[in-house]
Order: structure tokens, then sequence, then C-alpha cells
């Protein structure tokens, strides 16, 4: 039945709710372009070494990327899936403080490999994500009426689920608590089901919505919105079993990579035949977004056809994170500004600043030249071991992320200085 | 599904007129900027009209809801009223980083408005309002 919650950004959480993710992920960004330098200056074995990936890998997946993601999912629930979280800032108090704290303990127990950090990382992180996905799958499951979005949000948080239930196993292997039967295997579809059902899904299903309504695009093709999520979600479930069951995953792996490229290709159309002339930064993180995950999953499916070097192989991984980390900006400049002037301006201050006030699209501009410039500089540190070359690239890292936080941490500035100075009209 | 398509088909007009006037706005074509967003406004505020004046009603009418959904695309529909008062202002000074920058205020507001719009409540209204009623709705939109 219609709910009136799911009708109106009058029922999105407060700013707090949003903005602490959302700078907690830009400071974890901060945090690994400073472990990248350190590592830069350490032996060759410290940097590409087995820590370093793990660590590398999780300040991304669990640090920034989660991080965004979940600050994003308790804003857009209300808003285009008609989910009403209640409580929404205790919840999301508890879910950041466990998740801060939990990948800490996790950056611990990677670099000191013990036991204790690795006990208290899955406690930690268990307890806050295993609160937060399922909270939000439960209401997400309740929808009557499903749109691709919604949809597309319950497989993304069921992938998570899923994700997070082969991480903590994997943590307390490590961590000498667990025999660790299918280990090779389990991390495998823990990889899998993180990077193309957590990452991918959310993203193609929040962007069946949000590149609609921010660029008034033409709609998805229906075959698109509406059985891309399910099958991504059901491959990977298939991916799974045949690899409990040492079967080969080749196909079900260039299916997946083919699945991708069409959805990114789509998305670039639909840019292309936006109706609104802009094309700020966010329209061309959404396009550079799009255009690494197609040279990404081609990377992939080369992988599986023919024999990779593992260089080519790292090149694909570093395409995946520039999508990500390209759709998170793009969003991130939109909605932030957005929601600064909206919760300022439903509060009845009239002095609200304008999006163009609270983040101008030139400080996203020069952020996406610096993204560009950043990614650049990580594809030569895929063939080469020079220590100029990894310096640069984390140095670049560290300021893409720096620039935003501090554009962040600006907005939320400017969010307080009108509540706090400037005239208030009681509707 | 006759009010979700007319509806519909109205809203992508607005947009239309939108993205004509923002265009102008960044050509710096502050004429036809005006020509644009005036036509816009109107559209815009017409197609509340008949919202707010003829398918709400009857809608309230016949589920008995006047507190729901209606109530809040009423809001919603003062909040995109205010935004169309400073962007007019913003032409009239001819203030393109000001008009452009409301403009993107105005867009994500609108858009989410419509989703909602043409996913729900128009939805609810061809599902629930029976077929002579909603018929007559339709034509007296047609004819305001």
């Amino acid at each position: 039945m219609f709910s009136q919650g799911g009708l109106s950004l009058e029922q999105a959480p407060p700013i707090s709710v949003v903005l602490r993710f959302f700078i907690t992920g830009a400071a974890f960004g901060v945090l690994l372009g400073v472990y990248l330098i350190g590592s830069s200056f350490s032996s060759v074995q410290a940097f590409g070494g087995n820590t370093f990936n793990l660590i590398v890998t999780h300040i991304l997946a669990l640090g920034v990327m989660a991080s965004f993601m979940l600050g994003a999912l308790f804003q857009m629930l209300p808003v285009i899936a008609g989910v009403v979280i209640n409580v929404p800032t205790k919840k999301a108090m508890v879910v950041h403080l466990l998740l801060v704290v939990g990948v800490l303990f996790q950056l611990f127990a990677f670099s000191k490999n013990s036991s204790f950090f690795y006990l208290f990382s899955a406690l930690f992180l268990g307890s806050g994500l295993l609160y937060a996905t399922p909270v939000m799958l439960k209401e997400v499951m309740s929808i009557n009426d499903h749109s691709s979005s919604s949809k597309g949000m319950l497989f993304a948080l069921g992938s998570f689920v899923i994700a997070i239930g082969f991480g903590l196993y994997m943590l307390l292997t490590l961590g000498g608590y667990s025999s660790g039967s299918f280990f090779t295997e389990i991390k495998e579809a823990h990889y899998s089901f993180a990077l193309m059902g957590w990452v991918g899904l959310l993203i193609a299903s929040i962007s069946f919505q949000v590149v609609e309504m921010f660029y008034v695009t033409p709609k998805y093709p229906e075959v698109i919105s509406r059985y891309f999520t399910l099958t991504v979600f059901m491959l990977l479930l298939l991916k799974t079993m045949s690899l409990m069951a040492g079967v080969g995953t080749n196909i079900i792996d260039i299916i997946l990579a083919l699945l991708f490229i069409a959805y990114a290709t789509i998305t670039l159309h639909r840019l292309y035949k936006r109706k609104r002339p802009t094309s700020d930064a966010t329209v061309w993180f959404w396009r550079l977004g799009m255009g690494l995950l197609i040279v990404g999953m081609t990377l992939t499916l080369l992988g599986n056809i023919i024999d990779f070097s593992h260089k080519l192989q790292l090149l694909s991984y570093i395409t995946f994170i520039g999508f990500a980390l390209s759709i998170v900006f793009a969003m991130v400049y939109k909605i932030v500004p957005f929601l600064v002037w909206f919760h300022l301006s439903n509060q009845g201050y009239m002095e609200a600043p304008m999006m163009h006030d609270v983040i101008h699209p030139k400080k996203a501009k020069i952020h996406f030249v610096m993204h560009i410039g950043m990614l650049l500089s990580w594809l030569p540190v895929a063939f080469l071991d020079i220590l100029i070359i990894k310096v640069v690239a984390s140095l670049l890292l560290l300021i893409s992320f720096a620039w935003l936080l501090y554009h962040l941490l600006d907005a939320g500035g400017k969010y307080r200085y009108t509540q706090k100075y400037c005239e208030r009209i009681e509707w | 599904m006759i009010i979700t398509q007319y509806m519909r088909e109205e809203h992508r007009h607005c947009d239309d007129v939108f993205a004509d006037a923002e265009k102008a706005v960044i050509d710096g074509d502050f004429q036809k900027a005006e020509e644009r967003f005036i036509a816009f406004a109107d559209d815009t505020l017409k197609h509340f009209k008949k919202e707010e004046e003829t398918l709400f009603p009857t809608f309230e009418e016949v589920t008995g809801n006047t507190e729901g959904p209606t109530r809040v695309m009423r809001f919603e529909h003062e909040q995109v009223r205010g935004l169309i008062g400073k962007m007019a202002g913003a032409i009239e000074k001819k203030d393109k980083d000001a008009y452009l920058s409301l403009a993107e205020s105005m867009m994500i507001l609108l858009q989410q408005h419509n989703m909602k719009e043409e996913q729900m409540l128009y939805a609810m209204c061809d599902r629930m309002i029976p077929q002579d009623i909603k018929e007559q709705t339709l034509e007296k939109m047609k004819a305001l």
C-alpha cells in the first residue's frame, strides 16, 4: 500500500546521517594515500605484497566505498525506494562507529597478523554491517510495488550480506578461530559478491533512477532495468556454487563481464541522449566511470579467454576502482550541495546557500582533473617498479581525497553557519 | 493508465521547455531564456493547477484520504513555486551562475517529485478511480 513516508524528501534523514559517512569515506581515502606513500618508500615486497594488497583493498572497499555507499543508502532508500528507516540518526551513529573501529582493527590485524585484532575486527565489522544491512534489507523487502531501483538495491544489499558473511569467515580463519575449509573458493566468492554484487549492483540500481533524475535522460530499456540486477545476482550465486563444487567459472565470468559492458554502454548512451544541456563535472565523472567499467570488464573478459599476465589483471582492478570512485564522486557533488540547500530551505532559512554556493561546480571540475591525473598516474605503477612513479601516484590519490574531504567539511560548516547566524522563518 | 499517460506527457513537455531555457542561459541568450522560462513556469503552474483542483480532490474523494500522498505533493508544489520565483529573479538580473545553481535544485526537486507521481500516485489514481470518473477527470483537466 502507498506509504506517505516514501513520497517525500520530507522523510529524508537529517543531513548529519549522510555527511558522517561521506566525510569518513573521504578521510579513509586520505589515510589510504598516507599508507601508499609510506609503503612506496618501503621494500619492494611491501608495495604489492600480500599484506599490502589486503590493506589497500579493505581501506578502499570498506573504509571508502562502504562508507559512501551506506551514507547514500540512508539518504536514498526513503527518497527513491519509498522506505522509511526509523530513528536514522541513532542507527547511523551505531553503524558508523562500529564500521570505523572495525576497519581500523582489521587493518591492524592484516598488518600485525594478530589473532586478537582479527577477532575484534570480525566482531565490530560483523555487528556493524550485519546490523545495518538487515535493517535496510527488511525494509526494502517489504515494498509491494518494486521499482527497478528498489529491486536492484535488494540484490545489492543481499550481495553485501553474503560478502560480509564470507569476509567474517575469512577473518576468523586468519585469526585461527576456524579451520578454513574452502578458503580459496570463499575468497573468490567474497570478492565477486563485494565488487560485482555490492558495488556494481548498487551503482546500477541507483543509476536507474538518478541518471534520469539528474540529467533528464530517456529511460533505461526495460530489459536492462528489470532483469540486469536479478541476472547478475543469480550468476554470482551460481558462480559461488560452481566454486564450491570445483567446477570452472570462466563462462559465468564472461557472461557477467558482458552484462556489465552492456549496462555501461547503455548508460553512456542515456547520458548522450540527455535533455539537459549542462555538461558539469558530474556528467564527466559518470562518463569516465562507465568508460572505465567497460575497459575493466573487457580486461576481465579477455582474462577468461586468453592467458593473462598478472600486470594486466592488476590493470583491470585499477579500472574497476576508478569506475567505482568516479561514480561515488559524481553522486557526492550532486547530493551534498542539494541536501544542504534543501534541508536549510525546508527549515525556513531564506538565506540558505544555493547549490553552487555550497560546492561550486568549478571545484568539482578541478577534482575531476585531479582524479583523471591520479588514475593515469596509477597505470605505470602496474608495469614499472620506479619509486618516483609510486610516490607521485600515491600523492595524487591523497590530494584527490583531501580535496573532497575539505569540500565536504566546508559544506557541513556552511550548513552550521547558516543555522547559527541566519534568520529563520517559522513555517 | 490514461491518467498516468496524460500527466507523464505533461511532465516530459515541461522537461523539454526547462532544458531549452537552461541551454539559452548557458549560451548567454537571456532574451530567449526569459521567453522559454516563462513558458516553463506557465506550463508547470498549469499542470499543478490541474492536479490540485481536479485530480487530487477526485483521488481524495475516492480514497477518503486527504492527509496522505496528495498533501505531500501539494507541499512539494509550494517548494517548486518558491524556486520558480527565485529563478525568475535570476533571469531578470541576467545572473547566469545563480540561475544555473537554482536550476540544479529545481531539476532534482522536480524529477524526484515527478517520479513519485508517475510511479505511485498516478498509478494509484488509474487503479482506484472508477473508469467513468477517471474519464471525466481527464476531460476536466484537458479543459483547464
